[in-house]
């Protein structure tokens, strides 16, 4: 059972999760990373244009900056909700994409990689999950980031549309118990609800835990 | 935004102070100007939460941004240089908002 952040006496901030609950944490939270490379085409390796384009060697610089140049449109519904177009204006929307997009790639793969470590050094069981200031932060946007890919693969395009698919879902079971099916969508979207929801709430937490 | 049904802290601010128009209290006038869409991912706290933290708003002046992005599905939360509004609509990126900049009385 989980139990909310709150603000230490030290001025850390703690929660209480279960082992099961951080797996599923940080499993999301890699496969949001892994969408992110995959979508924008960016190596595991996320730092290799970073450090060409610092290199000493001439033709390396210019390499990547040619790489940075034409940074790649997302072709991923959730990709394009991370990196949304910064205009209606095409030409103003790629300008900014290769000036911005590499940068906020690597800042959300940072923070992504940032709660798996979180996550990884509490251990495997149930117990308390301690974060600084400066860690919180990347909490706070990472849990997001993944919250706006899960909300993309339940399909919610509007205010409310949450509450219409948790409603589906009830009467989903209310019409299963009656007559069992096994969906493996169904399951598969129930997991992808019940995660989201819990999501929601560590955000909502840690929001009141830092005001 | 998702609508919280059940917020533990009334807050203690009143909305309709009107010295307090969060219009008239954005620093820098320019010609480009940075626009945050509503969503209905991102929870009504955390957008106040990065109008607070990132362009260091008030209370009151993020939670009227918040609530215009709620209710009108759209609010200009700051005004500058293009450098200016490319800064601030990255980081609303960073954030995860959704954001463009254009120019200022453009729509």
């Amino acid at each position: 059972m989980a139990h909310a952040f709150r603000r230490r006496a030290d001025g850390t901030l703690a929660c209480r999760l279960d082992g099961e609950e951080k797996a599923i944490i940080a499993q999301v939270a890699q496969e949001t990373a892994e969408l992110i490379r995959a979508d924008l085409g960016i190596d595991t390796d996320g730092g290799v244009l970073h450090r060409a384009a610092q290199s000493e060697d001439p033709l390396r610089r210019l390499e990547a900056e040619f790489a940075g140049r034409d940074a790649r449109t997302p072709t991923d519904s959730a990709v394009r909700r991370l990196f949304p177009a910064a205009s209606d204006d095409p030409d103003l929307a790629t300008e900014y994409r290769r000036l911005a997009q590499q940068d906020l790639a690597e800042g959300k793969l940072a923070d992504l990689r940032r709660v798996m470590q979180i996550l990884d050094r509490t251990g495997g069981g149930h117990g308390e999950v301690v974060v600084d200031d400066a860690e919180s932060m990347a909490m706070l946007r990472a849990l997001n980031d993944v919250r706006i890919v899960l909300a993309d693969r339940l399909g919610l395009k509007r205010d409310g549309d949450f509450d219409t698919v948790r409603m589906l879902q009830q009467i989903g079971e209310d019409v299963e118990g009656a007559e069992p099916v096994g969906d493996d969508e169904h399951v598969g979207s129930d997991i992808v609800i019940a995660v989201y929801e819990l999501l929601s709430w560590l955000q909502e937490s840690l929001l009141r835990a830092l005001d | 935004m998702p609508v919280e049904l059940s917020r533990a802290d009334p807050g203690t601010e009143s909305l309709t102070d009107p010295a307090g128009s969060a219009q008239a209290t954005l620093e820098t006038e320019g010609p480009w100007c940075t626009v945050v869409w509503n969503d209905p991912v991102n929870l009504m706290s955390y957008v106040e939460f990065v109008f607070r933290r990132y362009f260091g708003y008030s209370h009151l002046v993020a939670e009227q941004l918040m609530m215009q992005v709620h209710e009108d599905g759209r609010a200009v939360v700051s005004r500058g240089s293009r450098e200016r509004a490319e800064t601030d609509v990255q980081a609303m990126h960073s954030f995860g908002l959704q954001a463009t900049l254009e120019i200022a009385g453009e729509s």
